[in-house]
This record gives C-alpha cells, structure tokens and sequence, in this order.
C-alpha cells in the first residue's frame, strides 16, 4: 500500500479507524452502559419493589399463564424472578421464525406486571450488538464493524509505536494535535487488553453465526447437534403429536435443584401438553469465567430425567470463557466498575481518533474546509454526544410519557432515535467550535436532571441513590468537559489575534 | 473478589507503576524538577515490577486463578490511569500518594 | 521488508522518526487522488473482505474436519481463531507490497485449503462416522 510496513499499517489504522469509528463508538457507549442493564431496567420500572424470590411458585405461576395464554407455542420459557429483577418474565415461540412472545409478570399475583411498558436495560443491550435494527442485518454490520476495529487495534500498535516510551504521558499544554494525540494513546494503552478482549470476544460471542462453516462441514449444518456435543443445551425432542397430561412441576423442580448448588433461573417446556413434553430446569452460572448453565431435562408426562448438560471440554470451555469475559456476569460490583471505566476508556479511545483524523485536516488558516473534512466532523459531534444526548432523552422519555400511553417502549425508542437524529442536525446550522460546547453542555444539563425529573415523577424517595448519583456525575463531566472546550477556544481566539500567521505544528503525528 | 481484594490490587498496582513512572526520565523531571541517576533509575524500575508482580501475586491469591488474572489487569488500568492523572493535573502528589498506597495495601492485605 | 530497511537506512529514519506526515508531499496528494490509487484502495478492499473471508471460512472448514479432537472441540476450536486469521489475512492485502502479491498471498492458501478440504470430504464420507 505504501512504502514500509509502518506506513501501510499506519494507513490502515486511519482508514480502518474512521469508517467504523461511528459505529464502534455507539457499540463501545451502549455497550458500557450494558454492564449496569439491571440496574437501568429497575430505575426505568419504578412500580416494582423488591418481593418474594421463592423461584418454584413463580415458575408454576409463569407456566399457568402460558398455558392459559400460549397453549399452542412450541416451547415455553419461564425466568424467575431475581433480587435485581423482581418480576417474572415469560417468552413463548410460536415458530422457528417468529420473533418471541413476551410478558412480564407480578411476582406474588402471576397476573401481567402493573409496572410500565418498557424494554428498560435491554433496549442498550439490544442496541449494542443489533443497532435496533433487523437483528440479522445488525448483527452483521456490528460484527464487520468489529473486525475491522480489531485490524484497527493491532496496525494501531505498530502506527503508535511510541506509546509504551510515552506512557503516562499527557502533554494537554503543546499543540492541539499533540494533546489529541495523547489523549488517544493514553486512552488507548492503558486498557489495550481490555481493548483486544472485549472485541475478540465479542465477534467470538456471535461467531457461530458470522463463521458457520466448520458447523456446517462437521455436523452438516445442524447447529443445535453442536451445541449439545459442546454442552452447551439439552436435545429438542420431537412432538409425538398426541396430547398428554404433564405432572405438577414443583416436584421435578425439586428434584433437579437437589442435583445443583446453583440457584434456579429459568424453566423450559418444550412442545408443552404433548406426550413428548419436556422440562428442562436451567440452573444459574456456577461462579467462573465460563458462560454455561446447569441444566437438567425431564419428560414431563413421565418424569423420567431424560438428559443433563454435559461437562465442558477444554476448547469449549476456552469458547464460553470468550463469552463469559465479554458480558462480565462473573464481576463483583468493584470488578464491574473496572470494566465500566475501560468501556468508557475504549469509547474515549475512539472519540479521540475520530477527532484527531480532523484536526490532522484542518484547512489551513484562510482556506475552507472541504466537504469531506466537514462531514467527519459532524458526524463525530453527531456521535460522540449526539448519542449521550439520545441516552438521557431516553431516561427523561421514561419518566415523562404517560404511563400508559399505547406501545409505551416502542414510543421510548422513538425518544432516543428522535433525540439523536435533532443532535446530529445541530452541528450543521451552529459554527464547528461553538456546536461542541454548546451541544456538550446540553447533553450534561439533560443528564443533570435525569435525578431531578425523577424525584417529581415517582415517589421511590432515595431508592435510586447510586443511579442519580451516577446521571449527576455523567452531567458533570459532560459540562466540565463543554466548559474546557470553550476555555481552550478563548485562549486560542487570543492567541491568533496576538500572533497571526498560520505555524500548524505537525510534530511527531504518525499519519500517512 | 472482594472490595478489599481489589483495594490491595489497586493499591500495590498503583505504587508499582507510579515507580515505573518516576524511572522514566522525562517524567521525574516532571514529578521531582531535575533529572536522576541512572542507578536510582534502575532501583526504581525494579520496585516498579516488583510491586506489579505482587499486585499479580495478592490477585491470583485472593481471587484464584480464574478471576485474578482478569482482576490483575483491570487494576493496573484503573490504576495507570490515576498515574496519567495526577503527572498532567498534579505531579507534585505522585510521590506521597505512592507511598501512602503502601501502608493501605498491607491493611487490605491483613484483612482480605 | 520496509521495517527491516527503514532500520537500516538514516534517511528513511529520519523521515519515519520525527515527521511522518507524508501526505503534505505533493506528489503524494496527486498519487492519492487520482483514480488508479483510488482503483488499487478499492481492489485491496474487496480482496480483503472477500478474500479474507473465503480463507477464514476454508481454514475453519477444513480444521473442523482434520484437527485431532472430538468434533464438537475441533468446530470450538477452529471456530475461535477463525477471526484471528481473518484479521491476519486483512492485514497481509494492506501490507503486501503490490496487489499481485497480496492477491497470491491470499489465492495460495485458499487453492490448498479448498483441496485439503475436498480431501477432508471424501476421508470424512469413506471413514467410519466422527
């Protein structure tokens, strides 16, 4: 590509770097925001109190609603209720290809849940790996996009070569672009294995789906015969097509959970009301790295155990070890926190790049900027607090639109969207400068009164500390940070009038 | 994988690399106002991994070799970033802070 | 290897070291602009995602079928560094000096997986069941 290994990889780097900037910066924010999705779906259903845990009537009481509800669906899903989500969830699948049916119950009643309609922390999560978008298609666009930021990351430490002799280093007091760049480089080494993990992993969590070809060469394409073999599920058993009674639950439950250490947390009925139904208990991730569940599988009419979940083999466990890293269920509250603080470091990492590929462009003094370099950069303000603002819209939609206005959760989505896409029109009408500040300081004023909004709508007092506390320190670092921007832009308005003259330093960016 | 377990990590990570940084010339000049010797240099980078391969060590020992590895890493993160901190905002607290973190992590350690 | 000459030769360090900005040459803009540049980016693209791709989803293949485990941990197993050689191959169509080369770096592998695989087929389809 270019003369020298250093200078293709460099321009990799860049190129790799800017066409999945965006979008990686949106995976990497709505991604972090991930690791608090209990939380955030508790704050966003304020109805529900902490209530009874007791998992085998709540699964009784899950499985008396499909049947009154879901009689004909292939399979049943039951998860009970847990301390951070006190509410029992139940899924149905009417067909290989319908997307699930889904209700949410009242823990002690088993009637459909009075708390508002809202996707809550999943609609983040779903975001982050299927854009909101048609899951297939997303799916892919996150997963090409991923793998090119993983060749980003790795030509990134051959462009950057000189970030272990400058670590530590944070000049913010040179030129413009050399504070850029060592913001990126900071932001960039201090967490590069948690960089490289989390993106390996995370194409590796969907990567079944994105490299199908050694199921399909080896099993001739039936995936749910691998998944078995690797322990990962139970088999599906047929239908025999002629109804039966299934025995009481309570029982089989019982009976699994004295197999298992592991708290209960979903129940499964495949082909329910046939002779050939069955229950599978799922059991919660023993503690480790390794994302697998305990599962014990009954015929339901019998009562027979017909299958456990096999032990991991060492490459299978090397596999759901991938996962288990990436989603992080395994880290205490500290732990978390450090993996919160390095998602927030890899988002950096990318704002930072994104802006340093402008500010290496900038026109020189008296010259337009193109309409490339006019693009870019308003898609990173676009982006880079475009969607902050779209997150807290989303948090004020959920304490602002009436309870129960119809299709409740789709109306939130359309909050964020609709957030999102008025933030990326204002960088075109207000000077490139003036729109960082200024949209900087209303993405931290509609965090800021995210808690605000939230004592005058609910009466949960100070249930929610950690939560407000947490919108009140993202809208102040959002402020600080408008705040910087503009007092750089007054000493550099100062600086040009006391000397004019256009001395653009270019020392030491490594850029081809 | 207790606060405390993570506290030690933080605290003998914090102090090793806050080492590293003062045996990097540029940066002592930052954090001390002249330039050193080589061998105090040296002394320093040895102290520096000295305490990062304990920070290793009290992870794999508190939260086994499953968690610690990760816990490791996350620590000497957290903790860099801390370092990159006060050398830009505050070189004058590097020192003071390494040393204090000492002292916490042997109290994290007696009651881990 | 351009790293091993830029190692070796002062004026290339001194160009490599201090300034890399090698854009601001003039040449370099005419050469980056023009369409035979533009033609060569585009061919390295699709070589890469195409021609990575058919590599990684050889090589998972044809490890599926022939790496020396229970077939559930040899799929485990190729599956999990299938992204590593993806990204490998991406790398060698931007690093490769021409496009011929990058071209034969990636066809080589992919004419001998395609036959090992084929071989892999018939072993698999005349051999006892995995």
């Amino acid at each position: 590509m270019r003369q020298g290994f250093r200078q293709s990889m460099a321009w990799l780097h860049t190129w790799a770097g800017l066409v999945t900037g965006w979008v990686m910066f949106a995976v990497f924010l709505t991604g972090t925001a991930t690791y608090y999705r209990t939380d955030i779906s508790l704050w966003m259903r304020p109805e529900l109190r902490a209530g009874s845990t007791d998992s085998v009537p709540a699964a009784e009481r899950g499985v008396a609603y499909l049947k009154a509800h879901a009689p004909r669906a292939m399979a049943w899903y039951v998860s009970v209720p847990q301390p951070d989500r006190p509410v029992i969830g139940v899924y149905w699948m009417d067909s290989l290809e319908a997307p699930l049916g889904q209700a949410l119950l009242d823990v002690e009643s088993g009637a459909p849940t009075r708390a508002r309609d809202t996707q809550g922390g999943d609609f983040f999560y779903r975001f982050h790996y299927e854009l909101q978008m048609m899951p297939t298609l997303g799916r892919w666009i996150v997963g090409a996009a991923a793998l090119i930021l993983f060749v980003a990351l790795i030509s990134g430490i051959v462009t950057h070569r000189r970030i272990f002799a400058d670590f530590f280093t944070f000049r913010r007091d040179k030129s413009a672009q050399r504070g850029w760049l060592d913001a990126h480089n900071v932001t960039g080494v201090l967490a590069l294995p948690f960089h490289l993990m989390i993106t390996y992993t995370g194409i590796v969590t969907l990567g079944v789906m994105y490299m199908p070809w050694g199921v399909s060469a080896a099993y001739k394409g039936d995936e749910l015969r691998f998944y078995v073999e690797a322990a990962q599920t139970t088999t599906w058993r047929a239908g025999a097509g002629r109804p039966a009674e299934a025995l009481p639950l309570a029982p089989l439950l019982a009976r699994a959970q004295r197999e298992v250490a592991e708290p209960l947390e979903m129940v499964i009925v495949n082909n329910p009301g046939d002779a050939n139904a069955t229950v599978v208990a799922v059991f919660e991730e023993p503690h480790g790295l390794a994302h697998q569940h305990p599962q014990v599988a009954f015929d339901a009419v019998s009562g027979a155990v017909v299958e456990r979940v096999g032990t991991l083999k060492p490459a299978a466990r090397v596999f759901t070890s991938f996962m288990g890293l990436h989603e992080a269920h395994f880290a205490s509250s500290a732990l978390r926190a450090l993996f919160f603080l390095c998602g927030l470091l890899g988002a950096a990492t990318i704002a930072t790049g994104l802006v340093l590929w402008t500010v290496a462009r900038a026109p020189k003094a008296g010259e337009a900027p193109g309409f490339g370099l006019r693009l870019v950069r308003g898609l990173n303000i676009g982006t880079v607090l475009g969607l902050p603002i779209g997150m807290a819209a989303f948090f004020l939609g959920n304490r602002l639109l009436p309870v129960d206005l119809a299709h409740r959760a789709t109306w939130e989505g359309a909050v964020f969207f609709g957030a999102w896409a008025l933030a990326a029109l204002v960088p075109l009408v207000r000077p490139h400068r003036r729109a960082w500040t200024e949209m900087g300081l209303a993405a931290g004023l509609l965090f800021g009164i995210v808690p605000v909004v939230g004592a005058l709508t609910t009466d949960r007092g100070l249930d929610f500390l950690a939560f407000d506390a947490a919108m009140l320190g993202l809208g102040l670092a959002l402020a600080l940070g408008a705040r910087k921007v503009s007092h750089y832009e007054a000493r550099r308005q100062a600086a040009k009038a006391a000397r004019p003259g256009p001395a653009r330093v270019t020392e030491g960016l490594v850029e081809a | 994988m207790t606060p405390l377990s993570i506290a030690l990590n933080l605290a003998l990570s914090f102090a090793g690399l806050a080492a590293l940084c003062l045996a990097m010339d540029r940066h002592h000049r930052t954090i001390v106002g002249r330039g050193q010797s080589r061998a105090r240099a040296r002394a320093l980078r040895l102290a520096g991994w000295a305490a990062i391969a304990a920070s290793f060590a009290a992870a794999v020992v508190t939260a086994d070799w499953n968690f610690g590895p990760v816990q490791w890493i996350g620590s000497l993160t957290g903790a860099a970033l801390l370092v990159v901190a006060l050398v830009s905002y505050r070189p004058a607290w590097i020192r003071p802070a390494a040393l204090l973190a000492l002292p916490l992590a042997l109290a994290a350690a007696l009651l881990a | 290897m351009g790293l091993v000459s830029a190692l070796v030769s002062p004026a290339l360090v001194s160009k490599v070291l201090p300034v890399t900005d090698v854009s601001s040459l003039p040449d370099r803009v005419r050469l980056r602009r023009g369409w035979r540049y533009r033609s060569e980016v585009a061919a390295r693209v699709g070589l890469a995602a195409f021609g990575g791709y058919a590599l990684a989803a050889l090589a998972t293949a044809f490890l599926s079928l022939t790496l020396p485990m229970v077939r559930s941990e040899a799929v485990a197993t190729a599956t999990l560094i299938s992204f590593a050689i993806l990204a490998g191959a991406v790398i060698w169509v931007f690093a490769a000096r021409t496009l011929l080369l990058a071209a034969l770096g990636l066809g080589l592998p992919i004419a001998l997986l395609g036959l090992g695989l084929w071989l892999a087929f018939d072993g698999a389809s005349m051999g006892p069941p995995a």
